[in-house]
């Protein structure tokens, strides 16, 4: 207990200090807006608001105020992605396609304004308990990895990879895993990082550095974005009128149980490695389905059903911050965004981060989050406005802001040819239904892999028996081969065996 | 729902590109030395080789490229791939991505390192809103062509990057493809809110970036020398500044 009080007293001093810098609030106020608006657009992503506002503040600006740039604007995203939902049945983000399975039957019912009121509600308190989760766990974890060592190391990054590339899926599983490989390749490209033996430069000397990771970022989210969105999108949008908005506090009372489970749920959803936003709303609204007396109403315009996957996908920020903050791995997409800007500042996450910084990110995140509820019930008109700006419109101005926060990080117009080169495979990827952030998670954890497994080896004498006496590596190790053997049809067809269910 | 049978004929040609690009990769990680090599003074054995990642990477590739094209031939992706149903893709839908992508290649490898990135994100973003808000095939191949024909002037005229700074015959070139762009699309669609918004925000989106990036943020901007930034960034440090520096 004293423990937790602590960690309170050490939030509170950051969270002081946060509100009582006037530079906070442009920042803040600035980015979650932004956030929501790229939320709000059809065809922008969270990931692409955090990736595109890496370019512009990755390395530019203190961390302090980047951090707030960045934690708003993918709180705001994955919190605006509700609003095409609710209003035009068009998910604003992945995170927010459950939102629309009751979302929209409640606006057709006239209750849109009702359903954005406790969307917003819903949004904050799930943001809250995941921040909650990230106040405490974090530092449970931190004790735990100060045992870590490079085997351990080596057997969570491959396991991040892995399960990213299992869950993010849509069609076979195996797509996703040769994603994460393809990852995995461009990482090796340049120096290595124990001999320096040049990989893969093929005489260009720029790529002795390896593929650095903003014009990666933005190659693999912002152009294939750019390139599937650049469709027929009809006249400009007609103005959608939702009436009240602010929700009565009775009302949002009753459903608060709903919305904690939600919120537990994204949180844990949310801390595994590479999995996203979207996948936590998903699995929050099955289990409110089979939980929630009203789960036949599901799918016809259920609050319940609403609140489900809208506290969960905000609350999942919280936990995706915990392995990326612990680990140095992300817990999803933008993660993966915020990741490599604190990678080009310098900031190296892991049991040796800066105990501050942890407290400044959570006092960030619930700043974020009251603004975001603030704007969100206060200024809600603006954002359904934004709605009918059609997406060939706002596309081209993203590709300039993209090419032009490309090049000013620093590598030049090398750096937008490797975005240009990543963006057109990342097309034709998606092209073909190969997942995206498994590839990012594999560049970015690549050579963590690499050095984690070779220094293992190298300590060892070359001795495998590593990555299984040690405690810690034995359970990695086992949960790596599980993970695989567990998508083999061989053991699928087995297991269904056991279980009885099999054919 | 899409045809399950045209994405495996896909998948069978792309397991296919994917086995020859790990055969590759594993051919060429054989330059990296695997035993008792020394590199700068230290000695490595096997298992701190700088190859040992990668040949590991690259043999669960091929394996996971060989298991993709099993699941292809056993959905009949293969048989379709080869007795001409195709992969499933429409000629309208290679049209549209073929016109962006034309447009990206000319924008990121032509332009932008040699014309004024005012006048490169003017035209493009003209071309793009004109070629692609209402989803006709024609506009579509209009947008492209005069877009490909700045990026063509500017990379023939201008290949080596020792011309990219020198003044620019390449940037009045854009500048006038983008004018004569523009009063075609005000004329021809006068009656369309997306082509007349276009102008507006193919000059203001660009210069308020570039302003913004270079005297506030205090960073570097594609191409200091194009024909527009030059003159502002002149009249920034010889008119203005001195005015509040005194």
């Amino acid at each position: 207990m004293e423990f937790f009080f602590t960690q309170i007293s050490g939030f509170w001093g950051a969270l002081v200090h946060l509100a009582s810098d006037p530079v906070t609030y442009p920042y803040l106020i600035g980015s979650v807006f932004l956030g929501i608006v790229f939320g709000a657009l059809p065809g922008l992503t969270a990931t692409l608001a955090v990736t595109i506002l890496t370019g512009f503040f990755g390395n530019k600006f203190p961390l302090e105020q980047s951090l707030i740039a960045l934690i708003g604007a993918y709180v705001g995203a994955i919190y605006g992605g509700s609003y095409p939902s609710i209003l035009l049945n068009i998910p604003g983000t992945a995170a927010s396609a459950a939102t629309a399975m009751d979302g929209h039957p409640l606006a057709k019912q006239g209750r849109g304004g009702e359903a954005l009121g406790m969307t917003t509600t819903a949004s904050f308190i799930g943001t809250l308990i995941g921040t909650m989760f990230l106040l405490v766990f974090v530092w449970l974890l931190l004790m735990i990895s100060k045992n870590i060592a490079s085997p351990e190391k080596a057997l969570l990054a491959l396991f991040g990879i892995l399960l990213s590339g299992t869950l993010m899926s849509k069609d076979v599983v195996i797509k996703g895993w040769i994603s994460g490989l393809i990852g995995l390749a461009m990482a090796m490209v340049g120096l290595d990082p124990i001999l320096s033996e040049t990989r893969y430069v093929f005489g260009w000397s720029y790529l002795m550095s390896g593929f650095q990771v903003v014009p990666v970022l933005m190659g693999a989210f912002a152009v294939p974005q750019i390139m599937d969105g650049m469709r027929a999108a009809g006249s400009i949008g007609q103005k959608v009128d939702v009436g009240k908005i602010v929700p009565r506090v009775a009302t949002v009372m009753k459903r608060f149980p709903t919305i904690a489970r939600s919120g537990v749920i994204g949180t844990g959803i949310g801390a595994l490695p590479g999995v996203g936003e979207d996948v936590a709303g998903w699995v929050s609204y099955g289990v409110g389905k089979t939980v929630c007396k009203d789960g036949k109403d599901f799918g016809k315009g259920s609050i319940n059903g609403l609140l489900s996957a809208e506290a969960a996908n905000n609350a999942a920020i919280g936990g995706a911050l915990i392995p990326l903050l612990v680990l140095g791995i992300p817990g999803s997409p933008p993660a993966a965004a915020l990741l490599g800007a604190l990678k080009i500042n310098n900031v190296i996450p892991g049991p040796t981060i800066d105990p501050q910084l942890i407290l400044h990110v959570v006092a960030i995140l619930v700043m974020a989050s009251c603004t975001m509820a603030i704007m969100g019930l206060l200024t809600a008109r603006v954002f359904i406005n934004v709605l009918r700006i059609p997406q060939t419109i706002f596309l081209p101005v993203v590709m300039v802001l993209t090419t032009i926060g490309s090049f000013s990080v620093g590598g030049g117009i090398n750096d937008l040819y490797l975005m240009l080169g990543v963006g057109f495979v990342a097309y034709a990827m998606n092209a073909m239904h190969y997942p995206i952030a498994p590839l990012v998670i594999g560049v970015i954890l690549g050579p963590l892999f690499d050095e984690t497994f070779r220094r293992s080896l190298l300590i060892s004498d070359g001795d495998l028996s590593t990555f299984w006496t040690r405690p810690g590596a034995a359970i990695l190790l086992c949960l790596n081969v599980a993970l695989i053997l567990s998508q083999l049809p061989i053991f699928k067809r087995a297991f269904g065996r056991l279980t009885g269910r099999g054919s | 729902m899409e045809d399950k049978t045209a994405l495996r004929a896909r998948d069978f040609w792309t397991s296919l590109i994917l086995i020859a690009v790990s055969a590759f990769f594993l051919w060429r990680t054989t330059d990296i030395p695997l035993f008792g090599t020394v590199t700068a003074g230290v000695s490595a054995a096997w298992y701190n080789s700088a190859a040992l990642v990668p040949y590991g990477v690259f043999g669960m590739m091929l394996i996971c490229s060989l298991g993709l094209l099993a699941i292809s031939i056993k959905d009949g992706g293969a048989e379709r791939a080869l007795h001409g149903a195709g992969v499933g893709w429409e000629r309208s839908e290679v049209i549209r991505m073929g016109c962006i992508a034309v447009i990206l290649f000319f924008y990121i490898f032509a332009l932008v390192p040699r014309v004024d990135f005012i006048l490169a994100s003017a035209l493009l973003i003209s071309t793009l809103i004109y070629g692609f808000h209402d989803g006709h095939t024609g506009r579509m191949k209009l947008a492209a062509t005069v877009f490909a024909a700045a990026g063509l002037y500017a990379l023939v005229m201008h290949f080596p990057s020792s011309e990219w700074a020198k003044p620019h015959d390449d940037d009045w070139v854009t500048l006038a493809l983008w004018a004569g762009f523009t009063i075609f699309t005000l004329v021809r669609h006068s009656d369309e809110q997306a082509v007349r918004i276009a102008p507006v925000m193919a000059i203001l989106v660009p210069l308020i970036l570039v302003l913004a990036m270079a005297f506030g943020f205090r960073q570097n901007v594609p191409n200091r020398s194009g024909l527009i930034f030059k003159q502002i960034e002149y009249h920034y440090y010889v008119t203005l500044k001195p005015l509040w520096a005194k």
